[in-house]
């Protein structure tokens, strides 16, 4: 090579020699402890390397009365110096020599850069110098302890030396401490406060209009300084030298946390500044214990908003547990593109919480000291932006505005580009350096969106989350990786997600997505990887199959295996479940019940074919020959008729054997223990109930994941109206009684115990569960109450309960079972167990009923006597009349409707016939649903399909024949805050023609009366007509007047809908 | 409203009918139609939490002419003592059946064990002996694990029962775990006692055993060992149903010929559960779960649950079938039983055809007893030979009285306890 191409090369050998000896010289003066002399003496060893000719350079530096050099370091002609400034003040001095003549360069011998260079690291140690300067005098204070009369004198030392390297903080330091004497109500200072006016630099002092002005600054500086003086002679008099010296002390160290302040107040630092920020924080030793509580608190905050969330109410949990430092811990593993904005999602902050919690609470220590958790990586949410743009994806953002089944059609498509595309070479290098840490051990992708883990709105399994065997080479690996964060990336746009979303209300919001990339908690087994069990726990029980089982005895839902198993329902199989403060109480109690409710199959990774696979737990035990570890803790032998533990069990014979009751685990360790201590620890402090999630390897418990436990305003006590008239109670309740209301039902089906008690072969009681799963498809979606005698959805003798599945009550708006006397003992309730949670996850209430307690009224008459409209309804099972009733409320009471109020904390439910709420009723419980931040149930969403009928109108109506020239959605369908009862409100802009206005008129009086049917339909609503038409005329529009001012608007605009071709020519005019 | 159901009531009237078949003389009709004892007492338990709870226990000896009482301890929280005097009169006609000695007993606890935990399911056992302890006995009462109760209540119960009284009585109690005094073929029992009385009725009948072919519903513990023995004599067994849990029915598995039970062991839960398609790929027919009652077959043997051959499904059983053997308690419903009757096939009853179970426990107190225990051999040999002999009295009687089989070998079995009492001068 010659030429340019060599000397450019040349050029850039020469480049990382000057980074390396400065990367070099950084990491020596960032050693705290080491001692100056040393620091100087590998500083001087170390400089030649970043000069072009190393053999033939000699360095020599000068700090007061000290010189250090290198062997043989004379002066000689070519040489390159820089001062050492401390304050500004000249300390010392580093020389460059050269011992033989080179040829020319830019400053001699010497490059330009080298110039840099050489300034750079004296300016280096100038720092260097300073700090320990500070360092020293705090040092000498400090290591008396407790203040002593003798050394009394040392804060003024301090404040000396302040006053005479660095002004501006000596100003400073007076001006706190005057204020801080001021705040003790010292007169003289208070005195003093009026001449303390101004600052060292920058606007807002009285004298200083501008900043620019430095004879001013001067004279006002003289003035400060002088101030000063007085301050620190008025201190001595009122405070104890100790309490000067700590102040003064917490105050330094404030000034020098000044570059993270800042750094962390811009909104414009981007995160990767924020890291720096954040490590130079770090390696300046400071803590942020040693700063002044309000500096400490608001340092946290604006963190803790940078990188997790903006929540307030976690913020104000975060701020008394996440140090400084653990931010710079976490900045340690966070991968984000370039100028990132982004924050780590709700998953990753509310586990990164709750470890915080966990490791700096006193309470519970002791049982919790040994919880860990899972090697953690986090991609900000923003990575996904970043993806988007960098693939030009961004035609995707409309497409959750779809209707849900194209959505649902173009998902996989959506799925394949996302993982045809690429990641920005910034976020491959975040992750290529997360594999390296993780190594070969299994990982799991997980998404933490900011919409995610929202109070109400939990998206509980909406979004994937992705094992990964992590095996092989890493280019692999990392192809895997990226696969997997494409498709966890591509299910922000599945269908499920989009559904959920617009039945929150929470289309609109931006959703972006952070990724959580966590280490699998477990160990090999032959060929697969799992941790030993898993599982999710909530502090409020509300799935009590037992009386004796209160609410706040929580709840456990414990799998073998991987933790997926316990997080979603999967129908054929029984993830264990406990109760962490009644541990003996188990729902499975007879040999028989223990055998087939428990968990069959096991979730795992195979590390051979790299995937998660699903396997039977009898041939898995069968395969790994019990070398999972601590296995005995979690399977029992059943033996004759007993379930024991395995002891000298022969696990390939005898796994048929072997059933999964988590005993050992229960009886013999601290589990229940340490869960039952999280879930009360993490519930106090974090002010609510919690939901967390679990996994063990079979020595060590794992924290997965922690986020409040999803409620909804439905779910809080209802007060119990005192004044319903007797002849209007249908019946009450004074047992079990969670919370809960079922407003406006207008239909009840009503299994009657003595009609059902009555029937003697299976095939009817069966076709009365069929007939019950038929009715909850015909009646007004969760408007109708269900009630039954004994165990609803019995799954062992069906003349104890109506025999259905969840899908056939599921649009049910509670479900309630009667416990009749019959003879002398009164039938036994199941307390929902068959399908707890998913009555749970749809907001259904449940309720036992005992109507021969004393004190309780039961309107039988009610039930017995209205009229039954099964007939009507379900013809085909008309001949179950006399055990299924269907009672039409309104039609059966002249117009009223059916209210269930429950209050927990009273232990009192109420159920009457009331009138119908007026409109305003139902708009002012709109508003305070809307006000709690969750969305009504029914989870329907009315804004959507709304919106989609005012879209039809528009595109239907006839120009010429209506003189319609422009169509806008405005209010609450536009907003997407439509309840089920929301008129759809339009503003109609049509020509003056009466005749065509009265023509337009009469046309959507219809399309009203027609939704109006269709609404009840979908929700049993009923209201007259569901169109609010608002007419604008040419003048309105022309001025923006009354309705017209929300064309265009600048908030709250009216949304244009399309007209048909020739209407919309008009309307663009 | 009609007055709720009773079963004491109904088992009364069952046993009116004997009686007027029997011409039973009034007195013991009137021994027979109560239980000898009751006892009814409160067990106090201190809770997990610190708190006592009483519970209500009871135990009732319907007869014990004919030897100790027998009969299980039921744990039920709508336990009453109407259910169990019906049970405990049940018991003493299916020990009579078979002709074992031991009268007839029952007992429970109004508790669901649902809301105890193990600790506290332990004090009301340990409770319940204490209560009782000089009533019952190896030659008083025997009890045994019933409704959610297990082996493990019963040594509970015998640990307290020999503390209090000083020695070793493991024929107290039967149905305890194999080396605490258990019985070798326990699991065997029903399903080989069924086919010892399907294979006596068959000879009675004539028909060579290994030319027929059978239906079985269920496969279950009962059905599985059913089906073995069945096809080692030569039958062969062309269906098996089973419960799915997943889709909530059940499958009938055909192969016509011929079920292979270890192979359908292979692909099925413990629970004896098949999965459809490995049965499919084994080249099973997967059928409706209420076919099993449609095929061409000479022998049904309902071996799953009660009331499955109704008024309706009896029109369905082919004409090729001669013999139900009924495996399952109470398959038959009183209005099939009309529609088996008219059409004339062979009825072998619930309770004698599935009393190999009792008749093992009863092998299992004589074992203890004698502290010495059989091998398997012995066990089933002897089976074998009592359900032999238990069918040719019930067939026999029958065929001289012309009775239907059910009511046969009832009248057989009231007809046994009203001669013990008789012997006794009690009556």
């Amino acid at each position: 090579m010659s030429g340019p191409g060599r000397s450019m090369l040349e050029g850039l050998q020469e480049r990382a020699k000057e980074l390396h000896c400065l990367y070099r010289v950084h990491a020596i003066c960032g050693r705290v402890e080491a001692p100056l002399d040393e620091v100087f003496r590998e500083v001087v060893a170390i400089i030649p390397v970043g000069w072009q000719h190393p053999p033939d350079c000699t360095v020599r530096i000068t700090v007061g009365t000290s010189v250090y050099g290198t062997p043989g370091a004379e002066p000689t002609p070519w040489v390159l110096s820089a001062p050492i400034r401390v304050q500004g003040e000249v300390a010392g001095q580093i020389e460059v020599f050269y011992r033989r003549a080179h040829p020319p360069a830019d400053e001699g011998p010497f490059l330009r850069e080298e110039r840099k260079l050489v300034d750079t690291i004296a300016e280096l140690l100038g720092q260097l110098l300073l700090h320990r300067q500070l360092v020293s005098s705090i040092r000498r204070v400090d290591a008396s302890g407790r203040p002593v009369p003798a050394e009394s004198g040392d804060w003024w030392v301090i404040v000396d030396f302040l006053r005479q390297i660095d002004r501006p903080g000596y100003v400073k330091i007076a001006r706190r401490m005057l204020n801080y004497l001021c705040w003790n109500g010292i007169e003289e200072a208070q005195r003093l406060l009026p001449r303390f006016t101004g600052s060292w630099s920058g606007p807002g002092g009285p004298e200083e209009p501008t900043d620019e002005n430095r004879p001013m600054v001067r004279r006002n500086l003289d003035v400060l300084l002088k101030v000063a003086e007085e301050v620190f002679e008025i201190a001595p008099r009122h405070l104890v030298p100790a309490e000067i010296l700590a102040s003064i002390q917490k105050w330094i160290k404030d000034d020098r946390s000044g570059f993270l302040i800042e750094a962390v107040e811009n909104q414009g630092t981007s995160l990767t500044d924020l890291a720096q920020a954040l490590s130079r924080f770090h390696h300046a030793a400071l803590n942020d214990h040693e700063l002044s509580r309000s500096l400490q608190v608001d340092l946290r905050v604006a963190l803790a908003r940078r990188f997790l969330t903006d929540h307030l109410q976690f913020i104000g949990v975060a701020k008394s547990y996440i140090e400084v430092s653990d931010f710079q811990e976490l900045t340690r593993r966070i991968i984000c593109p370039p100028g990132s904005h982004g924050k780590v999602g709700g998953k990753s902050s509310g586990l990164f919480l709750a470890v915080q919690i966990v490791r700096k609470s006193e309470e519970y220590a002791e049982t919790l000291k040994e919880i860990r958790i899972p090697k953690t990586w986090y991609v900000t949410s923003d990575g996904v932006l970043d993806f988007i743009e960098y693939n030009h994806l961004e035609d995707l953002y409309d497409r959750k505005y779809l209707e849900i089944d194209q959505v649902r059609r173009e998902y996989p498509h959506i799925i394949q580009v996302f993982k045809n595309s690429q990641f920005s070479p910034e976020i491959v290098k975040g992750l290529s350096l997360a594999l390296d840490d993780f190594e070969e051990r299994p990982i799991i992708v997980r998404s933490s969106s900011l919409l995610e883990d929202r109070v109400g709105a939990a998206f509980s399994g909406k979004y994937k989350s992705l094992f990964l065997a992590n095996q092989g080479p890493k280019k692999e690996r990392l192809a895997a990786l990226m696969d997997a964060i494409s498709e966890v990336y591509a299910s922000i746009f599945g269908p499920d997600p989009i559904e959920y979303r617009a039945e929150r209300g929470l289309l609109d919001v931006h959703e972006e997505m952070g990724i959580m990339i966590q280490e699998v908690v477990g160990s090999r087994v032959g060929r697969y990887f799992l941790p030993t069990f898993a599982g999710v726990a909530f502090s409020n029980n509300e799935f009590r199959w037992s009386a004796r089982i209160r609410r706040e005895d929580g709840l456990i839902r414990l799998v073998p295996g991987l933790g997926t198993r316990a997080v979603d329902r999967v129908g054929d199989d029984y993830p264990v479940l406990l109760a962490p403060g009644q541990p003996a109480l188990r729902v499975n109690v007879t040999t028989d019940e223990i055998a087939r409710y428990s968990p069959r199959r096991i979730d795992l990774i195979n590390l051979e074919t790299g995937r998660f696979e699903t396997v039977d737990v009898e041939s898995f035990l069968a395969e790994t020959g019990g070398s999972l570890p601590g296995v005995e803790e979690i399977v029992s032998l059943l033996e004759e008729g007993r379930v024991h533990r395995p002891y000298m069990v022969d696990w390939e014979r005898q796994a048929r054997d072997l059933v999964v009751t988590f005993n050992g685990l229960v009886t013999g360790t601290p589990f229940v223990t340490r869960i039952r201590s999280l879930l009360r620890l993490l519930s106090e402090k974090l002010g609510g109930p919690v939901d967390i999630e679990f996994a063990s390897d079979g020595r060590d418990l794992y924290l997965l994941q922690c986020r409040p436990q999803s409620f909804s305003v439905e779910a809080q006590a209802t007060p119990i109206p005192p004044d319903v008239p007797p002849e209007r109670v249908v019946f009450t309740a004074n047992r079990f009684v969670s919370n809960g209301k079922v407003p406006h039902a207008t239909h009840v089906v009503y299994v009657d115990p003595e009609g059902y008690a009555s029937m003697g072969d299976p095939e009817s009681l069966r076709r009365v569960g069929r007939a019950v799963g038929r009715l909850n498809k015909t009646l007004p979606k969760h408007q109708f109450v269900l009630m039954g005698p004994g165990r609803w959805g019995s799954r062992g003798d069906i003349k104890l309960g109506v025999p259905v599945t969840y899908s056939d009550i599921n649009n049910a708006s509670v479900l309630i079972e009667v416990a009749r006397r019959r003879g002398n003992y009164v039938p036994d309730l199941s307390f929902g167990t068959h399908f707890f949670q998913d009555l749970v996850e749809a907001s259904i209430r449940y309720l036992p009923l005992f109507p021969d307690d004393p004190g309780i009224v039961f309107n039988e008459a009610f039930f017995l006597g209205s009229p039954n409209a099964l007939a009507d309804l379900a013809p085909d099972f008309a001949d179950l009349s006399r055990t299924v009733r269907v009672i039409d409320v309104p039609a059966a009471t002249g117009g009223l409707v059916l209210n269930v109020v429950m209050n927990a904390d009273l232990d009192r439910a109420l159920a009457f016939l009331a009138p119908p709420p007026s409109e305003a009723e139902r708009a002012a419980e709109r508003r305070r649903v809307a006000a709690g931040g969750t969305a009504p149930s029914p989870p329907e969403d009315h804004s959507r399909w709304r919106a989609q009928m005012a879209e039809r109108i528009a595109a239907e109506a006839d120009a010429d024949r209506y003189g319609v020239r422009a169509i806008w959605l405005v209010g609450s369908s536009k907003n997407g805050t439509a309840g089920p009862a929301s008129d759809v409100d339009l503003l109609v802009h049509a020509e003056d023609d009466p005749a065509k206005r009265a023509c337009l008129a009469a046309w959507l009086e219809g399309w009203s009366l027609c939704l109006s049917e269709t609404n009840f339909i979908r929700t049993g609503v009923r209201t007259e007509g569901l169109l609010d038409v608002h007419f604008v005329s040419d003048a309105d529009v022309a001025h923006g007047a009354d309705w017209a001012a929300k064309v265009g608007a600048l908030t709250d605009a009216a949304r244009p809908l399309a007209l048909p071709k020739k209407g919309r020519a008009q309307a663009a005019r | 409203m009609k007055s709720p159901f009773n079963p004491f009531e109904m088992a009364q009237a069952q046993f009116d009918k004997a009686a007027d078949v029997l011409g039973l003389d009034a007195p013991s009709r009137d021994l027979l139609r109560f239980p000898l004892r009751e006892y009814h007492f409160s067990i106090p338990v201190r809770m997990d939490d610190g708190t006592t709870k009483v519970f209500r226990g009871f135990r009732v000896q319907h007869n014990d002419a004919r030897g100790p009482s027998k009969g299980g301890i039921r744990f039920h929280p709508q336990e009453t003592v109407d259910t169990v005097r019906a049970l405990a009169m049940w018991m003493t006609w299916k020990c009579s059946v078979v002709d074992i000695p031991l009268g007839g007993g029952k007992g429970g606890v109004i508790c669901d064990p649902h809301n105890l935990s193990q600790r506290e399911q332990e004090g009301i056992c340990r409770g319940w002996i204490r209560q009782i302890a000089k009533n019952v006995g190896p030659v008083n009462d025997v009890p045994a694990p019933d409704v959610m109760t297990s082996p493990q209540h019963m040594l509970w119960m015998l640990d307290e029962f020999e503390t209090i009284h000083g020695g070793k009585y493991p024929g107290f109690i039967t149905g305890k775990p194999l080396g605490m005094g258990g019985s070798l073929g326990r699991t065997e029992a029903t399903g080989y006692g069924v086919v010892f009385t399907l294979r006596e009725a068959l000879k009675q009948l004539g028909i060579p055993i290994d030319k027929t072919r059978a239906a079985v519903q269920g496969f279950g513990n009962v059905s599985q060992y059913a089906v073995r023995l069945y096809q080692q004599l030569g039958g062969k067994v062309v269906c098996v149903s089973s419960w799915d849990q997943a889709d909530q029915t059940s499958y009938t598995f055909r192969k016509l010929d011929g079920v292979d039970p270890d192979a359908l062991l292979g692909i099925a839960d413990r629970f004896g559960g098949i999965d459809k398609e490995k049965a499919a790929k084994l080249g099973y027919g997967v059928l409706p779960g209420s076919a099993w009652i449609e095929q061409d077959v000479d022998i049904l043997i309902p071996a799953a649950l009660e009331n499955q051959i109704t008024g309706e499904t009896a029109r369905k059983i082919k004409p090729s079938v001669k013999v139900i053997a009924e495996g399952a308690n109470g398959p038959t419903t009183p209005d099939a039983d009309k529609v088996l009757q008219e059409r004339g096939i062979f009825v072998i009853p619930d309770f004698l055809a599935n009393a190999g179970g009792v008749t093992c426990s009863y092998f299992e107190q004589v074992q203890c007893n004698q502290n010495y225990y059989w091998e398997l051999d012995e066990v089933l040999g002897k089976l074998d030979t009592k359900m032999t002999s238990a069918f040719h009295a019930v067939s026999e009687l029958a065929a001289k009285r012309k009775l239907y089989m059910r009511d046969a070998a009832y009248v057989i079995s009231v007809s046994r306890v009203a001669k013990a009492c008789k012997d006794r001068g009690w009556v």
